[in-house]
């Protein structure tokens, strides 16, 4: 946390982050919002202005949404944008990307997430769930294993996080059947879907859309690109956290009947996410 | 494509005048202009003088009243800024019959439009929603529109990236043939950045342009208006061109870089005018936005941009989706044009959607369309905007039903309150609330089916909740109209009450059969009465004296079979209200064991209309419950302020289906653990003798009277029966909420009912999976 602390107290000199806004995504105010939270500057960026962003900013964001109408499948046509190969340039410096949803899905058909090679390795596929499919958005818990990411530091080992979704293409799948056990076992996996007490599990409900090792983020193998299916954007404030969840942070919840009305807008489960994105942002371009 | 002018619905009377008007006989331009400004859809022309004589459309928290594409109500001033929040509400009934996911698609990009258009910020949708008998003859049907409608406004909202902040479900045979889509959209707005739907008075100094932007114009929804306007025939297919397309995609970029003109225009003090392009296309824009500036219009059909060849006729009045048009001044238009099709690079995201001039404002109060250069409509701006009236006749009141009075033993409530939770009417509405997107935006403080109302916090930092909530009930509007219209106004005002929030205003939507028909027109009479009453009776909580306003709505008629029998009278109404400490509002479930059960409100056997009576003895006729004015009314403003206070630890209204089913939903919602069921708790004891009624255990605890159950603790109880002594209603101290996860009722020191949590919530969780599997 002593590294947040630093962030934090040094963002007045650092580059902003751009939050990308691709036609058709819209998350991309409540993500910068969360973003001047967690004390970096922030800036929504539209997809078509390229001009100078790998010097003007210090991290990109690929908010949620639904960019060019999940045409193909969800990210497909944004990740042939000029601005992506922008992306790829900052990765390929060291800056910190994070892709959330729509994001995430473009990141790994840009070919940057899990970014073992060259190719499209793996894909976000239609969430197979028993007894439904489509679209499905509720709360979940994911496990921390920070691993090679740049959550790793930031966030507890083990740490439970409750954090809502909302997709319908979320199961991370690959060909290779070796990719993902290879993943998780080269700290490629920094977030499992669990239960409130922090068991990972791959079966529904648990895990919300039948992604393989219960994966909710992938992240690349320098840990500076991660994609996650989770809104951290929607859980970055307390007010945001319904008490239905339970466990600390349902109850943190609940006291708010005690509480005070600036406790409202006190960091959520989310938050945490952002302050480590705004950590690895501050330490710079390796 | 529609090349041959397809029959006009205006009556002979209708054209005569249309003829005396113009001076000389229409051309098809006007002569489809005026079918659809005529028609009921647009011109009002059989409700427009019963609202009037009814609905109180002012007071202190107006800012808006009706007059205007939306409405809008004081919210509240936070850092110096004062906000507001843009109300609309539609039915899109009729192309929700024929193609369920479009129709109900575009009956969100409609409704949204309205709000944008006011320059209202989107921050929800809500959806109130009656289908067909999912159990009966017409079952498959029903159930294959209901998913439909559910699958479109999910792909359409989600999509849009704009919340689900609530609705209703209800199913009856009623709705069979004619099902109702009814939509509302909210928005935030700073009351100072308000955009009119009106040519600047500014325009008699400089020109201004008529800008149109978006998708290219084609024929889809062409005589959407008079659709609307007529009892389907029966000829579905027929009518499918009349339902248009949604885009949620182009809509969602149209709306930023609308957003972005708005704040450069305004920013620099340059006047303008917005409105969206609904009903009758850009002919019925021009000259609404023209009148409202006291100006002109002139349109240059060849300058629009269109998908597709259509004749001059279609493209005046199609109902395009997806179009917006703006009255600017020439000096800005060139930027305007440059944001739209440059910098947000419409035309290359969308194929054909584009900004483009396609006429100009004028002095001269006429509108004129010109086509090939020739002028294909000419007529006095007023000769457009100036709506006839239709004189209907009503029909004598109904008579007073006899509300038969069906008990049961004690030992069979634990079975009926189980098979009232496992029906379509008393399920859980679990599978929408996982279908649509409740957190997108990030303000979600309580979500639909977590409480009574929902909830958002629509401005960053600042703890002032907006909250919402829809209601109407179509089993007492068929048994009574006129308390239809008063118990859907009474459980919106409740459904505030329980989270703390005291109501702003109000936008309704009321659906009825063919106004024609003197007894439909009758209990569309009798809805609009009791919704006045109600309003009246139970006022503003803060400001008492003041009606709670109607500042926007919508009246659907012709929702009637093709045999001829009429839809449930069902007026529709969704309440907005505020919530002064966000951190103070509760959701429904039971929370600490130990806390004791308050039930407030008197239990008076009224079993006409309820979903006890319905479900159990399929008996459906009766009177609605009596509504004792003084003591409900004082007892939900008493119960709001308790709440708002921070005081009570769970809420929950006691409406359809009586204080058991509120009891049990209490305890299932506990259930709705993200991960799956693991335990419900806790749960709930109660004594029904302490409530002393005189009346059977059945009538005590299936009675459909206004009230509420309250958990609270001693120093909530205290107040509360405080303030009970001091509104004068009465509050019993019922039972207490216990460790294990179960409801027990007792009675005559007896256990008369004894159910499982997991018993309760499975079969409440079950009732509607069946239903909505796949959507």
């Amino acid at each position: 946390m002593r590294k947040i602390e630093t962030a934090r107290r040094g963002d007045r000199e650092r580059r902003p982050i751009a939050v990308i806004q691709f036609p058709g995504v819209n998350c991309e105010f409540e993500t910068a919002r969360a973003v001047r939270s967690a004390g970096f500057a922030a800036e929504v960026v539209r997809w078509n202005r390229t001009e100078g962003m790998l010097e003007k900013y210090g991290g990109f964001i690929l908010p949620g949404g639904f960019s060019y109408q999940d045409r193909v499948r969800g990210g497909v046509i944004a990740s042939r944008e000029p601005v992506v190969g922008i992306v790829c340039e900052a990765a390929a410096r060291g800056m910190p990307i994070l892709g959330i949803c729509n994001g995430a899905q473009i990141l790994v058909e840009a070919g940057l997430i899990p970014g073992r090679t060259d190719k499209v390795e793996a894909a976000l596929a239609p969430n197979k769930m028993p007894g439904r499919t489509g679209y499905h958005c509720d709360w979940v818990f994911v496990r921390v294993d920070g691993g090679a990411s740049f959550l790793s530091g930031a966030l507890g080992e083990g740490d439970v996080i409750p954090l809502p979704i909302a997709h319908g293409e979320g199961r991370f799948v690959s060909n290779d059947a070796e990719l993902f056990p290879a993943l998780l076992g080269g700290g490629q996996i920094p977030l499992r879907y669990c239960t409130a007490e922090g068991e990972v599990s791959a079966e529904s409900p648990v895990c919300p859309n039948g992604s393989l090792l219960g994966a909710a983020a992938l992240c690349n193998e320098e840990g500076n690109v991660l994609a996650m299916m989770p809104h951290p954007e929607r859980a970055a404030y307390l007010y945001q956290v319904p008490d239905r969840i339970g466990g600390a942070w349902g109850d943190r919840k609940s006291a708010l009947l005690e509480g005070d009305a600036s406790d409202l807008f006190r960091p959520g489960p989310g938050a945490v996410l952002f302050d480590a994105f705004c950590c690895a942002a501050a330490e710079g371009v390796s | 494509m529609i090349d041959i002018a397809p029959d006009i619905t205006l009556s002979g009377k209708e054209r005569s005048e249309l003829i005396r008007l113009l001076g000389r006989e229409p051309s098809t331009v006007e002569l489809q202009l005026f079918d659809v400004l005529w028609s009921e859809h647009c011109s009002y022309k059989s409700s427009r003088p019963t609202l009037k004589e009814f609905l109180p459309t002012e007071g202190p928290t107006v800012l808006q009243g009706p007059e205007e594409d939306a409405g809008i109500l004081h919210f509240t001033e936070w850092q110096g800024v004062r906000y507001g929040l843009v109300i609309a509400h539609e039915s899109h009934n009729h192309p929700s019959q024929i193609l369920p996911v479009e129709g109900a698609a575009t009956g969100i990009g409609g409704i949204v439009r309205d709000v944008v258009c006011m320059g209202g910020e989107l921050i929800g949708v809500l959806d109130p929603l009656r289908f067909g008998d999912v159990n009966g003859k017409r079952a498959d049907h029903s159930i294959a529109i209901a998913r439909g409608v559910v699958k479109g406004i999910a792909q359409y909202a989600n999509a849009l990236g704009v919340p689900n902040l609530g609705g209703d479900l209800f199913f009856d045979r009623s709705f069979d043939q004619n099902c109702l889509v009814n939509v509302v959209a909210v928005g935030l707005v700073e009351e100072d950045r308000v955009v009119p739907s009106a040519v600047p008075r500014a325009a008699t100094g400089e020109k201004y342009v008529f800008l149109l932007v978006g998708k290219p114009t084609d024929s889809t929804g062409f005589g959407g208006a008079t659709m609307a306007s007529r009892v389907l025939d029966g000829e579905e297919t027929e009518n499918r061109g009349a339902v248009q397309v949604p885009d949620p995609f182009l809509k969602r970029v149209l709306n930023v870089a609308l957003h972005d003109l708005y704040d450069r225009a305004q920013r620099r003090g340059i006047p303008f005018g917005c409105k969206d392009l609904g009903a009758g296309g850009i002919a019925c824009m021009a000259s609404e936005i023209a009148d409202r500036g006291g100006v002109g219009v002139t349109i240059d059909l060849d300058r629009v941009p269109l998908a597709e060849e259509i004749p001059p006729f279609v493209a005046a009045v199609a109902e395009t989706q997806e179009r917006y048009g703006l009255a600017l001044p020439a000096s800005f238009v060139e930027e305007a044009l440059a944001l739209f099709n440059e910098e947000y690079d419409l035309p290359s995201i969308y194929r054909g959607a584009r900004a483009a001039v396609v006429g100009e404002f004028t002095e001269e109060r006429r509108v004129k369309i010109l086509f090939k250069g020739e002028t294909v409509c000419d007529a006095a701006v007023e000769a457009i905007t100036t709506a006839p009236v239709a004189a209907r006749v009503e029909g004598a009141a109904p008579e007073t039903a006899v509300t038969a009075r069906h008990d049961l033993p004690p030992e069979k409530i634990g079975g009926a309150l189980l098979a009232m939770l496992a029906s379509p009417n008393g399920g859980s509405a679990e599978p929408l609330f996982r279908s649509y997107d409740q957190e997108v935006k990030g303000n979600a403080l309580l979500r639909p089916g977590e409480a009574d109302a929902s909830v958002i916090l629509p401005i960053h930092g600042c703890p002032v909740g907006a909250a919402f909530t829809v209601d109407g009930n179509p089993r007492y509007g068929a048994l009574d109209p006129w308390a239809g219209g008063a118990h859907a106004v009474l459980e919106a005002a409740r459904n505030l009450a329980c989270i703390g929030a005291a109501p702003l205003g109000i936008t309704d939507c009321l659906n009825y059969g063919n106004p024609e028909d003197p007894e439909v027109f009758s209990q569309f009479r009798g809805g609009v009465r009791g919704l006045c009453e109600a309003v009246r009776r139970i006022g503003l909580r803060d400001d008492p004296g003041h009606p709670i306003p109607v500042v926007s709505g919508n009246v659907s008629f012709y929702n009637q079979s093709e045999t001829g029998s009429a839809v449930a009278p069902s007026p529709v109404i969704c309440m907005a209200g505020i919530v002064l400490d966000g951190a103070n509002v509760v959701t429904l479930r039971l929370k600490e064991p130990g806390d004791a059960i308050f039930l407030v409100g008197r239990r008076r056997g009224d079993l006409g209309g309820s979903l006890y009576h319905d479900v159990v003895h399929g008996d459906r006729a009766g009177a609605p419950p009596r509504i004792a004015w003084d003591e409900e009314t004082a007892a939900l403003h008493a119960v709001s302020a308790l709440v708002g206070d921070g005081l009570a630890r769970a809420c929950h209204d006691i409406g359809a289906g009586g204080m058991l089913f509120a009891l049990a939903e209490m305890i299932v919602a506990a259930g709705a653990l993200p991960a799956g069921v693991s335990q419900i708790a806790p749960g709930a004891t109660i004594e029904i003798d302490r409530i002393g009624t005189g009346l059977s255990p059945a009538e005590t605890l299936f009675c459909e009277a206004g009230g509420f159950l309250i958990e609270v603790d001693d120093k909530g109880a205290r107040a509360l029966c405080a303030a009970a002594e001091r509104g004068g209603f009465p509050v019993f101290r019922i039972g207490e909420v216990t460790e294990r996860g179960a409801l027990e009722v007792r009675s005559g020191g007896e256990t008369i009912v004894n159910l499982d949590g997991a018993c309760l919530f499975d079969a409440w969780d079950g009732a509607l999976r069946g239903v909505f599997q796949g959507v």
